[in-house]
């Protein structure tokens, strides 16, 4: 059995709702990590004086900046929404097929919504 | 551990290309995994041209097709045609099922099929459940009791019993644990869905008397907990199960009591 091939597995599965909001939950898991230290760091510039402000928002405030605020923004609304219903399922409830694709389906969409709602909220706020 | 690239032995070459002698218009190309263990080469795909107008529904009507009219070199399990005996679960179009419950018509486009995912193949589309197999008789399969009659019945009450529904169906096809990557990748110490199904089943039944001895057994780290609620599980059983929450309402049984 030694020498016997493996099957294939991960590149000819078909990916299914679920599948790919499992793996994305753990993806923006450890994007969320970094950007929270990435935020502790930031902080902790702050307290080295103004300067250091100046660069953070010169810098947040071009392109790759932005868009580094919106993908966190999307991180965080994905990572929120899934664990939501990782904890729903913890209770026992959602397992039905259908149920899952749809809850699933939320997530996905619901975390672009989610993001463009924060977006627009920091934005009038600041 | 998480491997992502087939070994290099297993790696899929192109095989051979059966072209059609029928003459028929309404053809279906059939791409179908193959190893020959005595000849040492790589796997290849070959493909067939079947003529679908003089092929029944399903899948593994296709199979018995080729094999007794253009091919008889290929392997593969089946015996009941009916979706009873799990034989011949297989990867089709991409998801796990059983070849003789799931129609062609289902699939778009050209067919593909593969053994069940992640597994050591013995031939074709044969794969090597022993693991499985193993693994399932560890949480030792059956009925638990003190009782020390032979004659007298254990009686279960009507609502004990159909705490048993959706976990004694299961035809241990293994469609499921193949398709699970938590399985996949920690398959030697994770128990997979099918197994864990199974071992849901023991703990509900009311009969047993070893439940919590049970429970104890699997709350492990990798033996349950590497369900991360993929739900490929429930989504490739052919018999319409659900151990995504079998295994879920385990977890629960342990965190509460």
């Amino acid at each position: 059995m030694e020498n016997n091939p493996l099957s294939p597995h991960i590149q000819i599965y078909r990916w299914h709702i679920s599948s790919l909001v499992s793996i994305s939950h753990r993806i923006t898991g450890i994007i969320n990590i970094l950007v929270i230290t990435l935020i502790c760091f930031w902080f902790m510039f702050f307290l080295l004086g103004e300067s250091n402000y100046e660069v953070i928002k010169l810098f947040l405030q071009s392109f790759l900046g932005k868009f580094l605020i919106l993908g966190t923004i999307w991180s965080f609304s994905f990572q929120t929404l899934s664990e939501i219903r990782h904890l729903i399922m913890d209770f026992g409830y959602g397992f039905d097929l259908t149920t899952t694709k749809v809850t699933g389906l939320i997530v996905i969409f619901g975390s672009f919504i989610l993001t463009v709602l924060i977006y627009l909220l920091g934005r009038s706020l600041f | 551990m998480v491997q992502i690239n087939l070994p290099q032995n297993s790696k899929i070459n192109k095989g051979k290309y059966f072209k059609d002698k029928t003459g028929s218009k309404n053809l279906r190309k059939i791409n179908v995994y193959r190893w020959d263990p005595s000849t040492g080469e790589n796997p290849r795909i070959d493909t067939y041209e079947v003529d679908m107008d003089n092929c029944p529904s399903k899948v593994l009507d296709i199979l018995n097709k080729i094999k007794n009219e253009i091919d008889p070199t290929i392997a593969y399990r089946r015996s009941c045609a009916h979706g009873v005996c799990g034989s011949c679960a297989m990867n089709m179009g991409g998801k796990n099922g059983l070849a003789c419950t799931k129609p062609h018509a289902e699939i778009k486009g050209d067919i593909d099929i593969y053994p069940l995912p992640h597994l050591k193949v013995k031939k074709d589309l044969i794969g090597d459940l022993s693991g499985l197999y193993k693994q399932y008789q560890s949480i030792e399969p059956w009925l638990k009791n003190n009782s020390k009659s032979e004659t007298t019945e254990i009686h279960q009450s009507q609502e004990d019993r159909a705490k048993l529904d959706g976990a004694y169906e299961c035809i241990m096809c293994a469609c499921c644990s193949t398709s699970c990557p938590s399985y996949w990748w920690n398959g030697d110490k994770y128990l997979g869905p099918a197994v864990l199904l199974q071992a849901y089943r023991w703990i509900m039944d009311s009969r047993d008397e070893d439940k919590k001895e049970r429970l104890q057994k699997v709350a492990d780290e990798l033996k349950l907990y590497r369900c991360h609620t993929i739900l490929n599980c429930t989504s490739a059983c052919p018999k319409g199960l659900n151990p995504a929450k079998a295994i879920a309402e385990i977890k629960k049984m342990l965190a509460t009591t």
